[in-house]
């Protein structure tokens, strides 16, 4: 029931912007993936991914955690890793933050963001 | 036997607001006490990794265990079929319902994430006595709604009684669910004891009826309407029995503690040399709220006075909060056993400390605020009060 | 081989599902020969759930474990999974996730050093009082809290008889990637989940350099955890709970 509400409440939130083709601040590596003409391999759809994601990434959550299954496919850090973007200092600003990817939309779209009051919010140390 | 008329309460008169204003600024503080917390998260509070619970828990127990109390009242009435207290059923019900709220609106709010209480809602795991405890506050409130329904709705009347019991099966076993959250723990030498249950029971018994008692007198009171003294010297006969009953349930709960050598390290800490815990349940839980409650409402001095009525009840309500502080705090400060038969040089054990801050204290005062300003808005809008509880009334065979 | 394949099938009715995982299991023993790399090669490709023909565990031998040891395993725990460093939370309130602890008999004034993590039951009571069921056990026998389901209730830290759960009391930023944290959440040692499942040691078990601490599964009788503790004397923390651990002690 709770998951069908869900489903219901993203499907008829995001579906008014998931036609729109442009994204504000996509990100620095995502970008660059986009101009080289491969960001297809990777969303191939791109309304679905849009509307979909909270259910993709709820998903993977389950199995990563609860029955350790550890692909690439869906994952949160692969998100964060393309998705950020740098600062004039070269340093990558926190997705969640006003302005970056992430927060653009659940910001128009007002629905909340909880995935990095956990999660960290920027690709790892050394990338 | 005379017709008991039900009326709504005035609630214009300057009293009245400002009863509303002083708690409405309760509940403010406790709004911005809990902002306060979760914005900063638990670090400014007294609580830790050793003391886990702190005096948010005391309070929102307390309420919770008076909530199923306050409901007896009315099981009195219509499940043992005692007359004379079938006119105070319908507040019995809304004082339990006011007390529930304020302790779950205080649990809730001292949650690490309040904001996931949906989870809490959908999520259940069946082996868990908290999920449990969410089903039966729950239903609670939904089966004393309807218990104050068939009351209320004259049509109804001829199912009340059917109800008042289901209600009142559903609060002893309400009651055994929240003594049981403690009763289950087997890590902890204070705790691991089914008497807790039966004990939780006792103690609601009391704490719920002295709370009542504090409601019926001021609503009278402030309302100037008659309360005779029949209905008030049962309700002070039976606040003693419970108060003895509670006494004697601590008793055998410590007795049997002292028995178990595994036992005696905790024991000595509550009884005898654990400071603050100590003095609470010596000086407040034992004497304050136990023996010169029972000496007010016994003693032929005092025997009949309402104004010791009233004092009695209010130190049964601050027992009953030293009480929970004792079983809640004292009980995590004590250090678990980890290894028997070794002393614990480094890394864990000794007393943890805690010290509440001001803004845990407001938001469990916050707790209480709601309950009674629900039932002062309450018994405004709704026919909750006889219009008259003096003694021809309430009782036709009362010889003055 | 064979010995692999009948325990299996002792264990449990085969379903169809169990078959196809034994002939994968055979497979994997056919070509890598051992039980202990066949874990490596199965968990590598982290495609399929972990199975509860395997169970997590640890065992330290308090006789050989240095003081040194045990800070050096807090230390590299507090590096993995980046604990410890919480700048508003005081004494108590700071994270532990392993700590190191000291105890003395009280008839012989023998004392013994330990480290003291979540022990990895086999009958979790956090799992059990769990209201959410974010306190959970993976079919490997590895005990985490799904965070994404934590109300912070606290009560898995009331009924835990290890203080092995910490409570995050303060807002977190800059996490590792592989260990989200957050404020209002219940933590406790993952058994470093994300390694193991890459077929690594958790980070405490590298970083002691005797075998004072092994890791392995318990199950797996070729496992070097599994022999030695058919062979030496080995004890639970509060074995009278009979919550059948995964992490054991000997020495103590």
């Amino acid at each position: 029931m709770k998951r069908l509400l869900i489903v219901f409440l993203t499907v008829f939130l995001t579906s008014v912007f998931a036609y729109a083709d442009k994204h504000v601040n996509l990100g620095d590596r995502a970008s660059e993936l986009k101009e080289e003409g491969k960001s297809e391999d990777i969303h191939p759809d791109l309304k679905e991914i849009r509307i979909m994601h909270p259910n993709f990434l709820m998903h993977k959550r389950d199995k990563t955690l609860r029955q350790g299954i550890r692909t690439k496919r869906n994952s949160l850090k692969a998100c964060v890793n393309c998705h950020s973007a740098t600062d004039q200092n070269d340093e990558f600003m926190p997705i969640d933050q006003s302005g970056q990817f992430c927060s653009t939309c659940h910001q128009k779209v007002g629905t909340s963001l909880d995935c990095f009051s956990c999660h960290r919010n920027t690709p790892k140390e050394d990338l | 036997m005379s017709i008991i008329r039900y009326e709504q309460t005035q609630g214009k008169s300057l009293g009245f607001y400002a009863l509303i204003a002083g708690l409405g600024a309760f509940i403010l503080a406790a709004l911005g006490s809990v902002y306060f917390m979760e914005h900063n998260g638990h670090h400014v509070t007294g609580m830790s990794n050793r003391i886990v619970w702190g005096l948010p828990h005391v309070f929102a127990l307390f309420l919770i265990v008076a909530a199923s109390g306050a409901l007896n009242i009315a099981s009195i009435a219509s499940v043992f079929n005692k007359k004379i207290y079938k006119p105070l059923s319908r507040l019995s019900g809304l004082v339990a319902l006011a007390l529930l709220a304020g302790g779950l609106m205080v649990l809730v709010l001292d949650l690490g994430r309040p904001d996931r209480l949906i989870v809490a809602m959908t999520e259940y795991n069946f082996n868990s006595i908290f999920a449990w405890n969410i089903i039966l506050y729950n239903g609670f409130f939904v089966i004393v709604g309807v218990y104050l329904w068939m009351m209320f709705e004259r049509r109804m009347n001829k199912y009340s009684r059917k109800v008042g019991i289901a209600a009142f099966t559903w609060r002893l076993i309400l009651t055994t669910g929240t003594g049981s959250i403690f009763g289950f723990l087997v890590a902890r030498q204070a705790y691991d004891a089914v008497i807790m249950a039966p004990m939780f029971v006792i103690m609601s018994f009391a704490f719920g009826l002295a709370f009542f008692v504090l409601v019926l007198m001021a609503s009278y009171k402030w309302t100037q309407r008659p309360l005779g003294d029949a209905i008030v010297n049962r309700l002070s006969n039976l606040l003693g029995v419970f108060v003895a009953a509670v006494l004697y349930f601590v008793a055998v709960y410590h007795l049997g503690n002292l028995y178990l050598a595994e036992n005696a390290g905790v024991e000595s800490f509550i009884l005898m040399d654990g400071g603050i815990y100590t003095q609470l349940f010596w000086y407040g839980q034992i004497v304050l709220g136990g023996v010169v409650p029972l000496a007010l409402l016994y003693s032929p001095a005092t025997k009949g006075n309402r104004s010791m009525l009233g004092l009695a009840s209010v130190l049964i309500i601050l027992g009953g909060i030293a009480q929970l502080y004792v079983i809640i705090i004292g009980g995590q400060a004590y250090p678990m056993e980890l290894f028997p038969g070794k002393e614990m040089l480094e890394g864990y054990g000794g007393i943890a400390a805690y010290t509440p801050t001001l803004a845990e204290l407001m938001l469990g005062l916050g707790g209480i605020a709601v309950a009674l300003i629900a039932i002062a808005y309450l018994v405004k809008f709704l026919p909750f009060l006889p219009e008259s509880l003096a003694d021809d009334v309430a009782d036709p065979h009362h010889k003055n | 081989m064979d010995k692999c394949q009948t325990s299996i099938q002792k264990n449990k009715n085969l379903s169809r599902r169990d078959f196809i995982k034994t002939t994968a299991t055979t497979a994997g023993v056919a070509t890598i020969a051992t039980g202990i790399t066949l874990t490596t090669y199965v968990n590598a490709a982290g495609e399929n759930p972990v199975t509860n023909e395997k169970r997590w565990g640890m065992l330290i031998d308090t006789n050989k474990l240095t003081e040194v040891d045990i800070d050096d395993m807090v230390n590299a725990c507090q590096e993995e999974q980046g604990w410890g460093n919480e700048a508003h939370s005081t004494g108590n309130q700071k994270a532990g996730w392993i700590k190191k602890v000291k105890v003395k008999d009280k008839a012989t004034d023998r004392i013994s050093n330990l480290a003291l993590m979540c022990q990895h039951c086999d009958q979790p009571p956090c799992v059990d009082v769990c209201p959410t069921n974010a306190s959970m056990k993976r079919e490997d026998g590895i005990v985490l809290v799904d965070r994404h389901l934590c109300i912070g209730c606290r009560y898995c830290m009331m009924a835990c008889p290890y203080d092995a759960r910490s409570f995050v009391h303060e807002a977190l930023t800059d996490q590792k990637e592989h260990m989200p944290r957050g404020k209002g959440t219940v933590e406790a040692c993952t058994m470093c989940v994300h390694k193991v499942d890459k077929g690594e040691k958790p980070a405490c078990v590298e970083a002691v350099d005797s075998d004072a601490v092994i890791f392995g599964d318990l199950h797996d009788p070729t496992s070097k955890i599994n022999q030695t503790l058919k062979r030496v004397q080995s004890t639970q923390i509060r074995a009278d709970l009979n919550l059948n651990t995964g992490v054991r002690y000997s020495g103590i």
